[in-house]
């Protein structure tokens, strides 16, 4: 299930590619299926199309889908990238920013990083079997 | 003066005040079969029609509904009487131009105890596909075969349209005189008017938003949009059958061409009832009452933000991709007009009962002329 928040500060198709994301990541999509297609989805979220298409650019962009004219998209078979040294800190800004923001409304650490390790566990399920 | 026999009258007259009466019906039920979330257009907390603010609100229009319908009804006999049977369709307007006003006070007096309709979105990713049209495209394709055999009949057979057609009339009462209503306008307006039902038709089963994405609510709003487009498809097939009923009868005046209206009558009692039963949205189904988001515990609305609703009923939203959304007060679905496919839609439907009309005129003209 794909949600986004049109109050919400980050921008509609970002939100769009980070849900899809998480749909691929996990994968509930094999390589080679079809995914939904542009029009589809913008009906379905209530944005307009050049907003979903956007999104779908840039999963293409991260090599996630192939966009083919009048075909609509196709999940594509992605190889691992190898993470760089500047990946994890790229990584680290926006979850301990994430987390301050958890604590401050009130959670435990403990239940953050339950929660975390939950979230890993669900979206690399093949990661982690 | 040529007047049509009293029994004609009388049976368009009938049928016609009719299907007004069934609206005034349908006005009074229509805020109690509209979805919960939803009151006179406007997005309320889902309790709210039955606070006494709620109760008030429904009672005054209630009451300004009956006046406006009675002072409707005056106006429909009183024309009738005074200048003929023409008259019918404008007494039936008045009654639903009344409607409107009386809807928009109730809305106005609604608009003080909105509340902000959520900004959650949600979506399907891996939808399975579900058939909405009832026997797929061979069901749609069905009124296009019929019209071909029933145009290739009248062609074979040399009929034509009578030179008087009587279910047209103008205002003083005549049957209007279109010599120009040969198999090729037959032809043009039925095939013009199926192709506006079957844009509906196709837009019910792609360009529709579902004001849910999952559970048994989404169940209920296909079963409603199921409903919808068999509706449509039965109205398709009934406008070829009644287009060629007209010409195979070949008396002028008399009953068996007026047959059509109190039939359209049924017809629209029909619909009305069977929408009426699942309520907007199929949010009375099984006699549960419509839940809020799974997701979001506050009330979601239509999801459509209110500023977009013109008047409480016209959708006009460039930045939505879905021509076709629910309906804030009313049964079934409402253009967005923010889409430029909408007007299109609309130009057809308007555009198809004029073509008899600029083909008598360009014939009269030509005549004129020589």
């Amino acid at each position: 299930m794909l949600r986004i928040d049109l109050g919400s500060r980050v921008s509609v198709y970002e939100q769009i590619a980070n849900g899809l994301r998480a749909e691929l990541v996990s994968g509930k999509f094999s390589p080679g299926e079809k995914f939904p297609t542009v029009r589809a989805l913008a009906i379905n979220l209530g944005v307009h199309h050049n907003t979903v298409a956007e999104a779908y650019r840039q999963l293409a962009n991260e090599g996630w889908l192939e966009l083919r004219r009048h075909h609509g998209a196709i999940v594509r078979e992605r190889d691992k990238p190898a993470a760089g040294p500047d990946t994890m800190e790229r990584f680290k800004r926006p979850l301990e920013e994430l987390i301050a923001k958890g604590l401050a409304d009130g959670l435990t650490p403990q239940l953050l990083a339950g929660e975390m390790i939950e979230a890993a566990r669900r979206l690399g399920g093949k990661i982690f079997p | 003066m040529i007047h049509p026999p009293i029994y004609i009258q009388v049976t368009i007259a009938g049928a016609i005040g009719g299907v007004a009466m069934l609206n005034a019906a349908l006005l009074w039920f229509m805020p109690r079969l509209t979805r919960p979330d939803l009151y006179f257009a406007v997005t309320v907390s889902p309790g709210f029609r039955d606070e006494a603010e709620g109760k008030s609100i429904l009672r005054g229009y209630r009451i300004e509904l009956m006046i406006a319908s009675g002072l409707a009804l005056a106006a429909f006999v009183a024309g009738v009487a005074l200048l003929g049977i023409g008259f019918v369709p404008v007494g039936f307007w008045v009654q639903v131009l009344a409607g409107f006003v009386v809807f928009y006070r109730a809305r106005g007096r609604t608009l003080p105890y909105a509340m902000p309709p959520t900004m959650i979105r949600e979506a399907e990713v891996q939808e399975k596909h579900n058939r909405v049209i009832p026997g797929g495209r061979i069901a749609a394709a069905g009124p296009f075969v019929l019209l071909a055999i029933c145009a290739t009949y009248l062609g074979i057979h040399g009929i034509e349209t009578p030179a008087r057609l009587s279910n047209h009339w103008i205002i003083n009462g005549q049957p209007a005189d279109f010599q120009s209503h040969t198999l090729l306008i037959y032809l043009l307006t039925t095939s013009g008017t199926l192709i506006s039902l079957t844009l509906v038709l196709y837009g019910l089963a792609r360009w529709v938003r579902p004001v849910y994405a999952s559970g048994p609510e989404r169940a209920r709003e296909l079963k409603f949009r199921r409903t919808t487009a068999a509706i449509v498809l039965v109205a398709e097939y009934y406008v070829v059958l009644q287009a060629s009923w007209v010409l195979f009868v070949r008396s002028n005046d008399g009953l068996l061409r007026v047959i059509t209206f109190p039939l359209a009558f049924v017809f629209v009692l029909v619909v009305l009832v069977v929408l009426a039963r699942l309520g907007q949205g199929g949010s009375r189904l099984q006699g549960l009452k419509q839940k809020s988001s799974a997701v979001s515990a506050t009330p979601v609305g239509d999801r459509t933000p209110d500023r977009y609703w013109k008047l409480g009923v016209f959708y006009f939203n460039p930045d939505d991709s879905a021509i076709f959304v629910e309906k804030r007060f009313g049964l079934g679905y409402s253009l967005n007009f923010g889409r430029p496919i909408t007007w299109f839609i609309l130009a057809l439907t308007l555009m198809t009962p004029l073509i008899p009309v600029v083909a008598h005129l360009s014939r009269f003209l030509a005549r004129f002329g020589a």
